[in-house]
């Protein structure tokens, strides 16, 4: 339970993480829900990164954190101060045994499988969907174009500059401004 | 909303890694940061949304303009259904949507040279309507592809649009072609 002076979302990372090795099983549901919420999008930002699919980077973030409140729950994070480092040290971890699996089971499929067709991503947005429709209309032709080349069709930036007839650098620059743009527009309330 | 606090990882760095374009050192310096810093860590969940919502946003049809292959073929691999219309210069078509209809997508021919930067002006009886401009360059079968919800074009009565598609080359603009949709309204299977 928070102290009675603070907030959970104000208890440090290292404090949370000592009430959930500490205190007894089952009265730490919210510290627990905490953890997820504070390291849930870093985990799957990384997941992002280096698996490269958006739904196994959202189940990385789960396996992580739920390996990781296991791991406390059990007296087995040695030191609960760099809690950080050791969620980021078992996302390294089971990104790479996914990234092995996936290389199994994609020589599996090739060998003995039909092509599926593709699905759509099971994640849940976090974000009001309309809202953010409105936020990217309101942007500038060019620069829509380079954010939902990058992160909807998932285009590096050599790609999305011969489809656009610029510099590989104007496309960063471009994604720089848009995404700055874009996030105050959600994020802020900006008007669209 | 800006997070206060420490600022070492920009909105531009958290672009930069999410699009998987840094160095690896770098990126790993980023991760070493991000995962120990309260401040950071909450400027990329604000950023975790935003990339986890655009999927959403984009299968919500709602956004158009000019697109590409690329992000036509997500959308086909989502499920998206799309009316398309191919139009050479001079083009009068008959254009309608079906109700289960999600996305029209225009596939715009003509002499595009070697231009990098168009605008589409749509004139319903003689009066713009709207105009887009985008930096964008023709795909490999020579078209500039531009995308409209067909919730939109639902709403329009029956009714003739001509579309203009213009090049910016070398600091003059010129015209590429003009296109007509004869828009007879909606279509029931």
């Amino acid at each position: 339970m928070p102290g009675p002076h603070l907030t959970i979302e104000a208890v440090s990372d290292e404090a949370l993480a000592r009430r959930i090795a500490g205190d007894p099983s089952g009265s730490t549901d919210a510290e627990e829900a905490e953890l997820y919420r504070r390291f849930a999008p870093r985990v799957r930002m990384y997941g992002r990164r280096h698996l490269q699919d958006s739904a196994a980077a959202d189940d990385l973030a789960q396996n992580v954190l739920l390996l990781t409140i296991e791991r406390l729950r059990a007296g087995e994070v040695r030191r609960p101060e760099e809690i950080g480092s050791f969620i980021l040290g078992t996302s390294r971890m089971m990104a790479h045994a996914e990234r092995r699996v996936a290389r199994r089971r994609d020589a599996l499929a090739a060998r003995f499988m039909e092509p599926a067709p593709g699905t759509a991503p099971t994640s849940s947005a976090a974000l009001d969907a309309p809202r953010l429709a409105a936020c990217l209309r309101a942007l500038a032709g060019r620069d829509r174009l380079v954010v939902l080349l990058t992160f909807y069709a998932e285009r590096e930036a050599p790609r999305i500059a011969e489809d656009l007839g610029v510099s590989p650098g104007a496309v960063r620059a471009i994604r720089h401004r848009a995404m700055a743009r874009l996030r105050d527009c959600v994020l802020g309330g900006a008007r669209p | 909303m800006t997070v206060p606090g420490c600022e070492r990882i920009a909105i531009a760095d958290l672009t930069d890694y999410a699009a998987g374009e840094l160095p690896e050192a770098e990126a790993a310096a980023i991760e070493e940061h991000l995962f120990s810093c309260p401040d950071c860590g909450a400027r990329a969940a604000e950023f975790d949304a935003l990339v986890r919502a655009m999927p959403s946003a984009v299968r919500s049809a709602e956004v158009g303009g000019f697109v590409t292959e690329a992000i036509l073929n997500r959308l086909a691999r989502e499920g998206v259904r799309v009316r398309t219309f191919a139009l050479s210069p001079g083009a009068i078509v008959p254009c309608a949507v079906w109700d289960d209809d999600e996305l029209m997508v225009l596939r715009l021919r003509g002499d595009l040279g070697g231009a990098s930067e168009f605008t589409l002006t749509q004139r319903v009886a003689g009066t713009e309507v709207s105009r887009a401009t985008s930096q964008i360059a023709a795909g490999p079968h020579g078209e500039i592809i531009y995308a409209e919800p067909a919730a939109r074009i639902r709403q329009l009565p029956v009714v003739q649009v001509e579309l203009v598609l213009t090049a910016h080359e070398g600091g003059e603009e010129r015209a590429v072609g003009s296109y007509t949709l004869l828009h007879g309204g909606l279509l029931h299977r």
